[in-house]
């Protein structure tokens, strides 16, 4: 097995474990719960955007990847912000 | 012994991309069978800290460009910096009331 095919059985792994976050996020559960499977698939997606600048020897991908966790952690608190908001209005 | 150099480079960047792959499924089984908030937290900021470090190591090693490099070293301190800052509010905004 070369290093090319062992890294695209890792892109897979990756691609698996998001699919089982994504089946979280649409479950039925709470804003936090899904607020919280959104950060992980954020950090999973950043992972496979490293693994395929790695697979491809492309150094631009990791620009991507850059503004990839810029945004997860941006949504992350933006939900944060918005549920707080709303417990305090009900309250 | 370049070849030497290479075939290490390689070994070293698969294993940190398969323990970064194994977090994330370990991660995804996590948050389907804890039964909290804050433990499914728990769970899922384990490949947004360690998963994250691992594959942007491997990527590195692979690589092995200054600009790369930079740009992989960027990458993970702006996740080590703010992962713990959102996991914070998140969990701040799940407390019982």
């Amino acid at each position: 097995m070369t290093f090319e095919q062992l890294l695209l059985v890792v892109l897979a792994l990756l691609a698996l474990a998001a699919c089982v976050i994504v089946a979280r996020i649409v479950r039925p559960g709470s804003l936090a719960d899904r607020a919280v499977a959104f950060d992980a698939l954020a950090s999973i997606i950043v992972c496979g955007v490293l693994v395929d600048a790695a697979r491809t020897n492309d150094g631009l991908r990791l620009d991507l990847a850059v503004v990839l966790g810029l945004l997860g952690f941006l949504t992350s608190v933006t939900v944060a912000r918005f549920i707080e908001i709303q417990d305090g209005q009900e309250s | 012994m370049s070849e030497f150099v290479g075939i290490a480079r390689d070994v070293i960047s698969a294993i940190a991309f398969i323990a970064g792959a194994i977090l994330a499924i370990v991660a995804s089984i996590g948050l389907h069978r804890l039964g909290d908030t804050r433990s499914r937290m728990h769970a899922a900021t384990k490949p947004a800290t360690l998963g994250v470090l691992c594959c942007g190591v491997g990527a590195m090693v692979h690589l092995a460009e200054v600009s790369d490099v930079t740009k992989v070293l960027v990458i993970i301190i702006l996740q080590l910096v703010t992962a713990p800052v959102g996991a914070h509010m998140l969990g701040r905004s799940a407390r019982e009331k």
